[in-house]
């Protein structure tokens, strides 16, 4: 059956995606916004992808993996914003399986063992 | 790659082709090969450098520290379920069914106290006050999935090679690895690390198992105990009772003798009497025999019959839920210590250890909770475990201080010692050798909501003959613990009266106490 990916751009089209994914594995990915050329204004972001898109192929069938665009980096430094506030995110990168406590945080995206430990493990 | 034949194996172990065999002959390795019987490896043919049983507080730092060296390590943490089925993930006891959701249940006991006396400092609220047990169940167990998942990460990160698997030793530096699809493994190590703690006893009377929870059960359960009866006296139960009653619901003790057994007894008592001026209620001098249920449910209805310890009398009682909290094993009787000779005591199943923490066997070593002498706590197994690392793989020679080890216990009214008990500073020094002074003090924060102006209680107990040397220290308060650490490292450094008496206090808190001449 495989993984299947969709995408979102903002909050509410993140808890879209993940509502419409109800019953099955989801992954998460965030990164800063990405520009008309392609490229995101988070540098660790922009190193990240690649590596969590090498390990895509380990996830669970069935599963989903959302990539999330959370915004400009203005909104991304606001306090108070809703990834903030709501899925207590602290950075980005974050890649996270959704609805447990299970997640890598900026430098840890990097390490292509730590990905494919959160895609394949318990 | 091997690029000739033949391809010569010894003792299982691969030489490699012609080449690689004769070069293996011409060092000799190939006559030490033969020479071995199965006792002795050879160095470089073990799997690992060490093998660790146990992914608890001292397992993980231990593993920790040797993976820091260069070491090739392997932690297999397994979790038996318990009779009501519960399990959980890689940690340990302190983690997952200890001192975490422990202080964490304390911490929203206090804090339904805090609302309570907030009203008196002006806060204005009309809903009456009520407390969910799922909804702090969940953000606790929330938070240990985190720091479960953390552990992953960290060792990972470290590359140390960690297995759900339940370790059992099957020979000579062999240990079979069992998961929990019944799938096996064996490994070899130059070094083993026994770290598998304890986990609850059960009473041994009918219906325990089926229908009593230890503290296993507890911090997960998904549905409030209710009416509860906690059977012990230990700081398990104690606490557990504590932080109960303080989410408002019914709590009963029932003591087979003393309470805290090894703890400074008036400190014991105290502690005693405030949680039954606070609610709780005592059934002193008996012991369950029999536990049944009346009635299903989560939690359902369960009867208790219970003697005195005389025999003379047989008493009942109805509870929602029944706690054991009678003391914890061992786990040392299942993981065939035998096979490779590690001496345990058969009464207690705990292993006594050097202070090098190495077994009778060389080569195995033992920390944390199994170890016989020691005290049974986390900051305790860590310690033991990083400094043993060091010595085996970084040329160290420092030994775990096991003396003057601080402790708290997180009863309602908390309590922070160091050093020794009354009675113990009574019985090594005599009457005449020891001064013990003490103060009741009523924190600043409990004058406006008029809470008890009588329990709280400092003492310490100094040598005459040493320079009037503090050599213990008990308080009976908030944040004892936070009280006790910074004391703890001013015993070690030889802390006196007179330094006490010199130390200028900082007011208002609790702890300037200490420092009043008024400590009689």
């Amino acid at each position: 059956m495989g993984w299947e990916e969709k995408a979102a751009r903002g909050y509410s089209e993140f808890v879209q995606a993940a509502q419409q994914s109800r019953g099955r594995p989801v992954f998460a990915l965030f990164s800063g916004d990405k520009d008309a050329q392609g490229r995101s204004w988070c540098p660790d972001c922009v190193t990240a992808e690649p590596v969590v898109r090498s390990e895509l192929n380990s996830l669970p069938d069935g599963a989903v993996f959302i990539y999330c665009q959370v915004g400009d980096r203005a909104y991304w430094k606001d306090p108070n914003n809703e990834f903030r506030k709501n899925l207590k995110l602290t950075a980005v990168p974050t890649l996270l399986k959704y609805g447990t406590p299970q997640k890598l945080v900026e430098e840890e995206c990097l390490n292509r063992e730590l990905v494919h430990m959160l895609f394949t493990e318990d | 790659m091997e690029t000739s034949v033949p391809i010569v194996f010894v003792q299982r172990k691969q030489i490699g082709d012609y080449d690689k065999t004769l070069k293996a002959h011409k060092e000799g390795k190939i006559q030490k090969l033969l020479e071995t019987k199965g006792h002795d490896h050879v160095q470089d043919s073990y799997d690992y450098d060490l093998i660790v049983i146990g992914g608890g507080s001292g397992g993980l730092a231990a593993s920790k520290e040797a993976a820091k060296y260069g070491k090739k390590v392997l932690v297999l943490d397994y979790v038996t379920p318990t009779p009501q089925g519960t399990r959980w993930g890689l940690g340990g006891t302190c983690v997952n069914v200890g001192c975490i959701p422990k202080k964490l249940m304390h911490q929203a006991a206090l804090l339904g106290q805090a609302l309570q006396d907030s009203r008196k400092f002006g806060w204005q609220f009309e809903e009456k006050v009520k407390h969910s047990w799922e909804t702090m169940t969940e953000a606790v167990q929330n938070y240990i999935g985190s720091l479960n998942w953390g552990y992953r990460v960290s060792l990972r990160e470290k590359k140390v090679t960690y297995e759900n698997a339940f370790g059992e030793f099957v020979g000579p530096h062999t240990i079979k690895a069992t998961n929990n699809k019944g799938k096996e493994k064996f490994y070899t190590a130059e070094k083993f690390l026994i770290a598998t703690g304890e986990r609850p006893r059960y009473l041994g009377v009918p219906g325990d198992k089926e229908y009593c929870i230890s503290s296993d059960d507890l911090f997960s359960l998904p549905y409030c105990p209710g009416k509860t009866l906690v059977v012990g006296a230990s700081y398990v139960a104690l606490e557990c009772a504590g932080f109960l009653a303080g989410l408002g619901l019914d709590v009963t003790v029932m003591v087979r003798s003393i309470l805290l057994r090894g703890f400074d007894q008036e400190m014991a008592n105290k502690i005693g009497e405030h949680m039954e001026e606070h609610g709780v209620k005592f059934i002193r001098e008996f012991v369950p025999t029999k536990v049944e249920r009346i009635e299903e449910g989560t939690p359902g209805k369960l009867k208790v019959i219970a003697q005195s310890t005389d025999g003379r009398e047989i008493i009942e009682g109805e509870y929602n839920t029944v706690l054991l909290a009678v003391g914890r094993d061992a786990c040392t009787r299942t993981i065939g210590l035998d096979k490779v000779g590690v001496k345990i005591n058969e009464r207690s199943g705990k292993i006594p250890v050097s202070d090098e923490e190495q077994t009778n066997v060389p080569y195995i070593y033992a920390i944390g909770d199994v170890l016989e002498g020691k005290l049974e706590l986390t900051p305790v197994a860590i310690q033991a475990g990083r400094l043993l690392a060091r010595r085996l793989y970084a040329g160290a020679t420092l030994k775990c201080d096991y003396v003057n080890v601080p402790t708290t216990v997180f009863t309602p009214l908390e309590y922070g010692a160091c050093g020794f008990s009354e009675e113990t500073a009574l019985e090594k020094f005599g009457e005449e050798n020891i001064e013990v002074y003490h103060s009741y003090f009523w924190p600043l924060e409990w004058t406006v909501p008029s809470r008890d102006n009588n329990k709280c209680y400092a003492k310490i107990i100094c040598n005459i003959q040493d320079n009037e040397r503090v050599i213990g220290f008990h308080v009976l308060g908030p944040n004892a613990g936070e009280v006790t650490q910074g004391f703890s490292a001013a015993i070690k450094c030889g802390l006196t009266k007179a330094q006490l008496d010199n130390t200028i206090g900082i007011h208002p808190v609790c702890a300037e106490v200490y420092h009043k001449s008024n400590l009689i």
